[in-house]
């Protein structure tokens, strides 16, 4: 699985599952480009665990729902290391409105980030790809681009939408070498590190109950335990090693079974 | 089918499966609240024979996009008409979008007409029908949202996302005596023109992919959305019905039923 001197651009990676995904990218070689919003110290913190391995990264702030942004990040990853091999998209927002708070401004930038703005990420890199005939695109969903969350739906609408995006994707760019994968985890647990702006969505009393019950659902999860990053950033590495050529337009959930259930 | 006197909200009245869809309800009984990007011009008839049917009918042309636009539009209906039991979404923008080369205006105006639209109708008809704790949501999307086109990232994306919007609202709304369920509507004539693809060879031959050689029309879609409509229908929930004779189970070419001969010519 040699990705030694692969250049992958990962995005959301100043926390959470980006952040594991862009660590052990480079703990197995590959130069790396961190892509943050507005996690700037969790970027740098990405940044120095790579360093603590001897690994190559840069560091570059773009809000993935602004094109402008978009395509600056990616002649910056062209810039600064003379290819991209990898993209990963996985910096998106889960804001756990209740159905009926969400309101027209919030559905657009809910869709714009998670949805207009993997494709935004895509579109950008396939010049760059398809000159070399070979590329990796990564999509990180969630195993709710299938079922229901019960209570963030634009955040499964747009999961939706991903798995679809993908497919097209991986049947359209083929033709360039550039395979589209999909990876739909499940709970993982991120610790402090999630930025995620989130309005309770119940009172503080069922919040207490909603806590409970999730951990009451986790311990019954298959193999015990949620998910970590590291599950989904070893995954990620597979995917984007020579060995997977033949696959693309794949979604492959990453949930520990927890879906069975 | 129980649907007598029951008021139907179409959102796209001045499309062909909305016309039918309207034609079958009108049989039913029903009344309706049409949304018409025409202003009620390109329903003229449809709306004639609904009045002599007996059939009450309030034609809006409204941004459906607009949640306090449609919260208006329905007080004023509620008054008319009454509240809405049945929503009919089936709004169908089909334009060419590539990942490769399609601009952000062109996305957002599939994604806005095909699943903002959806979002923002069972927001505010949902209200109503929680109020009434009854009621029927419909959404006609395609089989694009499972297998892709080949020609527009940006539409099965959009049904995509009402599909999933379908498994959550199954369970805010079902809570509240109220279904929704989703018609993943396949091929009709002219969808290989619709979906037309360098990338994608599903619409070849596409009418004799239907392992019958029959292709749907719209009155199969309306038949389907009057028994989602009706009391038959009640425990249906979150249910995705494909409406395509089959089409996406094909595999082999040289199985495919071959055209009948017509006598004394050729097919």
């Amino acid at each position: 699985m040699n990705l030694v001197g692969k250049v992958a651009l990962v995005t959301g990676a100043g926390t959470g599952i980006g952040k594991g995904i862009a660590v052990e990218l480079a703990r197995r070689g590959c130069k790396i480009a961190i892509n943050y919003n507005q996690s700037d110290a969790g970027a740098r913190d990405t940044k120095a665990q790579i360093e603590e391995l001897h690994g190559e990264s840069i560091i570059i702030q773009a809000n993935i729902s602004v094109k402008t942004d978009v395509e600056r990040m990616v002649k910056q990853v062209f810039d600064h290391y003379g290819t991209i091999d990898i993209l990963v998209n996985n910096a998106a927002l889960q804001l756990n409105f209740d159905f009926f708070d969400y309101d027209g401004a919030t559905f657009d930038r809910m869709m714009s980030t998670n949805l207009k703005g993997y494709w935004q990420c895509t579109q950008a890199v396939v010049p760059y790809m398809k000159q070399k005939q070979i590329g990796r695109i990564i999509n990180i969903s969630s195993v709710h681009s299938k079922r229901p969350t019960d209570f963030d739906t634009l955040y499964t609408m747009t999961k939706g939408g991903i798995l679809m995006m993908s497919r097209e994707s991986a049947i359209e760019l083929a033709k360039y070498g550039i395979t589209v994968n999909t990876i739909e985890p499940g709970a993982v647990d991120v610790g402090k590190q999630s930025a995620r702006e989130s309005k309770p969505i119940v009172s503080p009393e069922d919040a207490a109950k909603m806590k409970q019950e999730v951990n009451k659902i986790f311990k019954k999860f298959p193999m015990g335990r949620v998910g970590r990053p590291a599950d989904v950033a070893s995954l990620v590495c597979y995917i984007a090693s020579d060995e997977t050529q033949f696959m693309t337009g794949a979604s492959i959930r990453l949930d520990g079974g927890s879906m069975l259930l | 089918m129980t649907i007598h006197n029951k008021i139907v909200f179409i959102t796209d009245a001045d499309s062909k499966s909305g016309k039918a869809i309207l034609h079958q309800l009108v049989s039913e009984g029903a009344h309706f609240i049409l949304n018409s990007p025409s202003n009620g011009e390109e329903i003229r008839l449809d709306l004639e024979q609904c009045h002599a049917a007996g059939s009450k009918t309030v034609v809006i042309n409204i941004d459906l996009c607009n949640r306090s636009e449609l919260d208006a539009t329905l007080e004023q209906t509620a008054q008319q008409l009454g509240t809405v039991n049945v929503l009919v979404h089936n709004n169908n923008l089909v334009k060419p979008a590539s990942v490769e080369y399609c601009e952000e205006d062109v996305f957002f105006e599939i994604l806005n007409a095909n699943t903002k639209t959806a979002f923002v109708c069972t927001q505010s008809i949902g209200k109503q029908m929680i109020a009434q704790q009854s009621g029927r949501i419909i959404y006609v999307s395609s089989i694009h949202a499972e297998k892709p086109t080949g020609s527009s990232f940006a539409y099965s994306a959009s049904k995509g996302a009402v599909k999933l919007l379908a498994s959550e609202a199954a369970l805010f709304l079902g809570r509240h005596g109220i279904t929704i369920n989703t018609i993943e509507m396949g091929p009709v004539e002219g969808d290989n023109i619709a979906f037309e693809s360098t990338f994608s060879s599903l619409y070849d031959s596409y009418e004799y992919k239907v392992p019958n050689a029959i292709l749907g029309t719209y009155e199969d879609l309306a038949s389907l959305v009057v028994y989602l409509a009706s009391d038959e229908s009640r425990y249906l929930n979150g249910a995705v019905i494909r409406l395509d004779g089959g089409f996406l189970n094909h595999y082999m070419d040289h199985r495919m039923k071959e055209p009948a001969v017509l006598e004394g010519g050729t097919p």
